[in-house]
């Protein structure tokens, strides 16, 4: 009985630390070679003990100043992508979990299917569109692309986060005056602060590092970060690892601090004590 | 301050007619309640009143204004709710400000209107606390003040006590009872407790099946009930019904019979001898001895409940059914015993079977 329960704990113990170790090491390994002198970073055996230094960051301003022109259009579009999908989501969710109806019912699972199929596959034709409408290489394109695959996944979250919400408040704010837009503004989104945090982690997360559809759509008037790293290792003077990890390491952190403030608020439920105590 | 008139009011979900024609009218300052079991459609009647339900067919009259498509804001009503449906993000100020503010009113009178209904529920210490930080019977009060605040000539209340405990509903009941008498405005207010509908109310709706059963005032729906379901509904314990047979009738009267009452004469119309009927008494009506009344019912004492104010004695009569008496004092009754308890027949009543 009791070797049963020391064998549980450490079986969940060896769990805990392959997962650990599979998510973090990448991590650790990429931020401790951005720091480590250039010879010592593919070092064999592994340089544990060096004496940090700053010079790949200092190299990566020098040289590849665009870089962080790059993060200034990844920040924008960024910004842009989950304004746009945190709008359309919370209107549409609002709409899906006060209303029912069978075309209603029948959309959700549209959305969810819309879901499923490959992103580049019905982007790629918009090609030709987007270039007649004369945004490529725009911040527009990509702040429209990118809100537009979470704005699915974002309604059906979004529905059943308001779903937790009393119909009664609407009620009762609709009683002291407020119109549709009045309850969405001023009952609906402060109580669903949480799920609109959630979205936009989703979202935050997808446009800061997306590569793919910024490749297709951008050149130079708007190529974000990723576009700029991918030029680090194709770079025809050879690749700098000290600088393309500086780099890494710099696209990283804003997004790694971002995730881990709001996991706080994830959890977060508002609602307690809006109805019967 | 305002009367509504009610005509023909119907609502249909889907296929399913859940308000069957409603009639009504309300004076203005009148304290009107709606009172039925559940399912019978009054939370429905007064959500069509206050426009948060369609109305299917009919016409509503507010203050003599037809508002069947008016929105809520529109009608100059104020709800309080069953679940209270305080904003959890606002403060009490805040929650009781709401509707003024969306109003645009001048921030002086949003403060001086919240003040002045703080001060008549006593809530001035609470008004920077959120819902959260609040008992049920502060929560309740907030949600009046929310109603009080916007000054309506109607206020609708649903069921507002039904989440507090006891005794807490006793002293709000007491102060919904003021609070009507200090603002003398016209007053909806449901409920599925008789006690609160008699307490509270200058005129009683009783609602069964989506139609109106009754109205009238709360003594007057005690003494005199139009049908067996509101002399079932009004009163506790519940008024006996015992089947019997119509024997005689005579001008305005009909002599009834069965194994367990003795033949008797009561007020009634419309019956012919040889009818069954059924036979209703309170269980306040009835006495201890059979000897000294004029009618009487037999039977067997199955259970004792001894309150110390008020005896409740349960009985199986001959004929196989249930009777309660309530006895005023303190009394006792050996269960399995033969007792007769007597009653005046001026207050039996007798419905069709």
């Amino acid at each position: 009985m009791r070797s049963g329960r020391i064998l549980v704990v450490a079986g969940k113990a060896v769990a805990v630390a392959a997962l650990l170790t599979w998510s973090l090491v990448p991590i650790a390994f990429v931020v401790m070679s951005s720091v480590k002198p250039g010879q010592e970073i593919f070092a064999v055996p592994t340089v544990y003990a060096f004496e940090p230094t700053l010079e790949h960051y200092a190299e990566l301003w020098r040289r590849w100043g665009q870089f962080f022109d790059g993060l200034i259009d990844s920040a924008i579009i960024t910004a842009g992508a989950t304004a746009l999908a945190i709008i359309a989501s919370t209107c549409a969710g609002y709409v899906y979990s006060r209303n029912s109806s069978r075309f209603l019912n029948a959309s959700v699972m549209f959305l969810i299917v819309v879901r499923l199929i490959p992103p580049i596959v019905v982007t790629l034709p918009l090609f030709p569109l987007v270039n007649i409408m004369g945004l490529n290489d725009t911040h527009i394109v990509l702040m429209v692309l990118y809100a537009t695959f979470f704005v699915s996944l974002g309604t059906v979250l979004m529905r059943t986060f308001i779903d937790q919400i009393p119909r009664e408040l609407d009620e009762a704010a609709q009683i002291d005056g407020a119109g549709r837009l009045t309850i969405l503004r001023r009952v609906i989104v402060p109580l669903a602060a949480p799920g609109i945090l959630a979205v936009a982690v989703f979202v935050v997360v997808f446009a800061w590092n997306e590569f793919l559809f910024a490749f297709v759509f951008t050149a130079t008037k708007a190529k974000t970060a990723p576009l700029v790293i991918s030029e680090m290792i194709g770079s025809i003077d050879g690749v700098d690892w000290g600088i393309l990890f500086a780099a890494s390491t710099t696209q990283l952190a804003p997004i790694l601090i971002f995730v881990v403030l709001m996991n706080r608020y994830l959890v977060a439920g508002l609602t307690a004590g809006a109805t019967k105590g | 301050m305002a009367g509504l008139r009610l005509e023909n009011l119907r609502k249909k979900f889907g296929a399913i007619e859940i308000i069957k024609g409603v009639d009504l009218d309300i004076s203005d300052g009148e304290f009107v309640v709606f009172v039925g079991p559940s399912g019978c459609g009054k939370s429905t009647l007064l959500r069509m009143i206050a426009g948060l339900e369609d109305i299917t067919a009919g016409d509503l009259f507010i203050d003599g204004a037809r508002c069947n498509e008016m929105e809520p804001r529109e009608r100059g009503i104020a709800m309080v709710f069953q679940s209270y449906a305080l904003y959890p993000h606002l403060s009490v100020f805040d929650n009781m400000s709401f509707g003024l503010t969306l109003d645009r009113r001048p921030k002086a009178e949003i403060e001086a209107r919240v003040r002045e209904a703080a001060r008549i529920l006593k809530l001035e210490e609470l008004l920077h606390r959120r819902p959260a930080q609040l008992s049920g019977g502060q929560r309740q009060r907030v949600a009046i003040g929310r109603a009080i605040v916007r000054k309506p000539s109607v206020f609708l209340f649903d069921e507002p006590l039904s989440n507090l405990d006891a005794a807490l509903r006793m002293d709000m009941r007491m102060e919904i009872a003021r609070l009507h008498k200090e603002l003398g405005a016209t007053m909806i207010y449901v409920t599925h407790d008789q006690v609160e509908a008699m307490t509270l109310a200058d005129k009683i709706v009783v609602l069964d099946g989506g139609k109106v059963q009754q109205v009238g005032a709360p003594i007057e729906l005690y003494k005199k009930p139009a049908n067996r379901f509101v002399a079932g509904f009004i009163g506790s314990p519940k008024m006996n019904f015992l089947d019997v047979t119509v024997t005689r009738v005579a001008d305005g009267s009909a002599q009834v019979e069965s194994p367990s009452v003795a033949p008797v004469a009561v007020q009634a119309s419309g019956f012919a001898a040889g009818d069954r009927a059924v036979l209703g008494v309170r269980p306040q009506a009835l006495r201890d001895g059979g000897a000294t009344a004029l009618g009487s019912i037999k039977g067997h004492v199955s259970l004792v409940e001894r309150l110390g104010h008020e005896t409740i004695v349960s009985l199986d009569t001959a004929s196989g059914e249930r009777a309660l008496a309530a006895i005023p004092q303190d009394a006792t009754y050996e269960p399995g015993s033969a007792v007769t308890f007597g009653f005046d027949p001026g207050a039996a009543h007798l419905f069709a079977a």
